[in-house]
């Protein structure tokens, strides 16, 4: 019943899912990219990537923004967001609601999501209908209406979006306060990509008109076009619809770094609403974008080795010892500015909090103290890489990957090799990455428990 | 033009078992579905969620495999193999790349035929799924979903919670697991559904390797739906800032002849994306909801109508007249001739879209053998659905929609009931 914003959030905290990309480097010898991405710009300064794929006569149409919810100025959390909402309330030449109700007449679908790194618009039509979805997407992206009278009813909208995913969910609480906590509570990655409350309700019109003049322009968006489609038809469609946007100066993001240390060390909240507890250790590490970016890629294969699963040295020492009923790591290595590395466990009945910790931190110090075992990193290697050809398998994930990357200032060859680039990761580099990620004293610790333990 | 898109569906026989196949080798991919009847529906009182559970363990372990080397033969090779214990049924099914199909039909063969129930595994996946069971009930969806059901069927395996509960998981015996395994898990009554980059030979060739050492006979039948009970309103009390509410009345039999009328009638009314008029009526015009939406739910054979929506506590009143309202207005004068060309616009055009990726195409053709269509139900789908009239539509709405028999479960602390 979602519809509309898939609110994706920066930070995984549930299972680590299996990964993808590698870092610009030049492709080893007779590699082939993994989607074969066509790209190309025009003179206002849009890129556009185009994957053919003519399984069946179906196309898709992302527009990305270089610009999300880390955005968001001071005090006005939630700007990205709100403002991706009224993008459907009609542009010049659309009515509001119209863009939604056309391609749903032609039988497609469509949406929109704000992730703290970028903000995208989609549709997905039969093939013949491209040229539709065009037309409408470059009118929002040239001239959006805005109209001060349905702001009040969709800021409504967004609030009961906010109760929905976060107010009536201590745990998605928890994550907030988490965050906060670590970050603080004004900092681009402390505060949540829907905003505060109280700011939600502060943002006016001029609020969302300044954030599309600094942060729509053609030269901060990327435009993915995936499935059916002639590439010289495309590009003749694309230069059609887009090249009359007018370019408009663009300033780049400047993100500030983490705080030296985490805000609040360690959060403890007691829920009655809750009946089982949870535990977030959380590290401020870097990413493809900041810091010691070539620990990016030993990050990833990290958060496998560590927590990814049966197999993993967390499941192995918390969850088949009956200390927690799950185990997780997550880390994300293609962020905007400073990330996270996060370990999450749930504890069994009757496990005390201090025992769940002590034995998640042994597992960490052991790590740490004897290094990487060259065995098991090998095995998340081949686990991580294995199913990259699946992604071919439906034509929703090319699209996605190419466009946050690229939205995200990163070069194209992060998705179109990160295989190799996976493979390339040495046991050395992950003991490496490990030992000054987490092992520097700059970790947060969170609890959620509930009121009678 | 998307008239009646369809990839071409194939009917493979191998050993008394047939499978639906869409072939394609566009992509390196196969994706296999199949499906019995039974699931939660063989459960009686108090044994809620023995079938997920021996569903969760068929993968902890097989053969000579103990749960850690069974995940990692999977892994390896980026198999996703899971089975599905559901209301009315029981479902497995893996999507592997075309050079781990080998692999991917050895490890689901072990599977079914070899499973080990280890201890240790047990006891994990026991806890893993008690945990779950609470956590459900902590949310306000899980809450209102579990009043919904149980207060429609009381005394009906629909009325259950198919996962369980945090009561009846810990009390399962590991023989009350072996014996779900044993009914469900058979070589007869099962229905297959194939799509990606696989022919004909070699698909009756691996049908006869994944299911023709199963022991044979079906599983039983579970106990037909009794009549959905109309409750009127029921409050589970939670101590959060908005209600979630679901609505539900009694619909329609899969195998009715009015079922594709049923279909853009609701499309209409509550169906997905902004065009409905739920939607227009409790979201865009009074920002009551982040979302709305109603429609056909399938259990037994028999299709309710459901729908929910999320408010905050003050407005669940407003909200829910307005709901009624509209429902109202649907069954006293059906769609309007515009809305109904518009539904059916997107009905028809929506066709390609579900033939995007192969694990989509397999649950495709598997729903429509569930549902025993016939092997051309998709492509004569859009004849069919020009052919219907608003007048038929106004009669269908007229007959199902009942807007003083909406039932309503909330979880909340809705005010002005």
């Amino acid at each position: 019943m979602s519809r509309r914003t898939a609110l994706v959030t920066g930070a995984c905290l549930c299972a680590a899912a299996p990964k993808r990309h590698a870092a610009a480097f030049t492709p080893p010898q007779g590699e082939r990219p993994l989607y074969g991405a066509q790209l190309w710009s025009l003179p206002n300064g849009l890129r556009v990537a185009f994957v053919q794929s003519r399984r069946v006569p179906v196309i898709c149409q992302y527009l990305f923004y270089g610009a999300g919810g880390g955005e968001d100025p001071e005090g006005l959390s939630g700007i990205a967001h709100y403002l991706e909402h009224m993008m459907f309330k009609g542009s010049r030449n659309v009515p509001s609601g119209a863009l939604s109700q056309r391609v749903a007449r032609e039988g497609g679908n469509d949406n929109a999501f704000t992730s703290r790194d970028v903000t995208a618009y989609f549709q997905q039509v039969e093939a013949s209908h491209l040229a539709l979805i065009m037309g409408m997407e470059a009118d929002r992206c040239a001239h959006p209406l805005f109209p001060p009278p349905e702001m009040a009813a969709e800021l409504s909208v967004v609030l009961e979006e906010r109760r929905q995913r976060t107010d009536s969910n201590p745990r998605a609480l928890f994550r907030e306060a988490f965050q906060a906590g670590m970050w603080g509570r004004q900092h681009w990655h402390g505060r949540p990509i829907i905003g505060w409350p109280e700011e939600i309700r502060a943002i006016r019109h001029a609020d969302l008109v300044a954030f599309f003049e600094r942060w729509y322009a053609p030269a901060n968006a990327v435009l993915v076009i995936a499935g059916d489609a002639e590439p010289a038809a495309l590009e003749r469609l694309v230069e059609q619809h887009y090249g009359g946007v007018p370019a408009r100066p663009t300033t780049p993001r400047d993100r500030a770094p983490p705080p030296p240390a985490p805000v609040e060390r360690r959060l403890v909240t007691r829920s009655a609403a809750i009946r089982e507890g949870s535990f977030l250790r959380a590290w401020f590490a870097p990413t493809l974008t900041y810091g010691e970016a070539e620990q990016a890629w030993p990050l990833e294969v990290l958060a496998h080795m560590l927590g990814g699963g049966q197999g993993s040295l967390l499941h192995e020492a918390l969850v088949e010892t009956g200390i927690a009923v799950t185990a997780n790591a997550g880390y994300d290595a293609d962020a905007v500015g400073a990330g996270e590395f996060l370990v999450s466990a749930m504890p069994g009945r009757g496990t005390a909090p201090e025992r769940l910790e002590a034995a998640a931190a042994a597992v960490i110090e052991k790590l740490l103290q004897e290094g990487a075992n060259p065995a098991l990193v090998a095995r998340s290697i081949r686990q991580i890489t294995a199913g990259a050809l699946l992604s071919l398998d439906g034509i929703g994930a090319a699209p996605r990957m190419l466009g946050t990357a690229l939205a995200s200032g990163l070069p194209v060859e992060v998705v179109e090799y990160w295989p190799s680039r996976i493979r390339a990761v040495t046991p050395e580099q992950v003991t490496a990455a490990a030992r000054a990620v987490l092992g520097a004293p700059l970790d947060a610790i969170g609890w959620l428990l509930p009121e009678t333990t | 033009m998307a008239e009646g898109f369809t990839l071409p569906i194939q009917v493979i026989e191998s050993d008394g078992i047939s499978a639906w196949l869409t072939e394609d080798h566009s992509v390196p991919v196969v994706s296999l579905a199949w499906s019995w009847q039974g699931g939660a529906g063989l459960e009686k009182a108090g044994e809620e969620g023995t079938t997920a559970l021996m569903a969760s363990l068929l993968t902890e372990g097989a053969g000579d495999l103990r749960a850690r080397e069974f995940a990692d033969a999977l892994r390896d090779d980026a198999i996703s193999l899971s089975f599905d214990s559901q209301r009315d049924g029981f479902e497995g099914g893996f999507r592997a790349l075309r050079d781990a199909v080998p692999a991917a039909l050895r490890l689901a063969r072990l599977a079914m035929t070899a499973p080990r129930f280890d201890a240790d595994a047990l006891q994990r996946v026991r806890a893993r799924a008690v945990a779950g069971a609470r956590q459900v009930m902590e949310t306000p969806g899980g809450q209102a979903r579990r009043a919904f059901w149980a207060t429609a069927f009381p005394d009906h395996p629909a009325g259950r919670p198919t996962g369980g509960t945090a009561e009846s998981l810990a009390a399962i015996p590991e023989a009350a697991i072996r014996a779900a395994h044993a009914r469900q898990i058979r070589r007869d009554g099962l229905l297959v559904a194939v799509a990606g980059a696989i022919n004909p030979a070699e698909l009756r060739a691996l049908l006869t390797t994944l299911f023709a050492a199963l022991p044979p006979g079906a599983p039983e039948a579970p106990p037909a739906l009794p009549p959905f009970i109309d409750f009127g309103s029921r409050v589970v009390p939670m101590p959060f800032p908005q209600s979630t509410i679901l609505f539900g009345q009694p619909g329609l039999a899969v195998q009715d002849p009015d079922w594709e009328a049923a279909q853009v009638m609701l499309r209409v009314l509550g169906g997905g994306g902004f065009s409905s008029r739920l939607m227009q009526a409790v979201r865009v015009q009074r920002g009551l909801t982040y979302g709305i939406s109603a429609g056909l739910d399938v259990l037994y054979g028999q299709a309710l109508i459901t729908g929910g929506l999320a408010t905050q506590n003050a407005k669940v009143a407003e909200a829910l007249t307005v709901t009624t309202a509209e429902w109202r207005r649907m069954a006293e004068d059906g769609p309007t001739e515009a809305e109904r060309a518009d539904a059916i616009a997107y009905l028809r055009g929506s066709l390609p879209l579900q033939f995007t990726d192969s694990r989509r195409i397999a649950g495709t053709l598997l729903s429509l053998r569930r549902n025993n269509r016939p092997l051309d139900w998709l492509a004569a789908r859009p004849a069919r659905l020009a052919a219907i009239s608003r007048d038929r539509l106004a009669a269908v709405a007229s007959r199902l929609l009942k807007p003083d028999g909406l039932s309503v479960a909330i979880a909340g602390q809705p005010a002005g009931l």
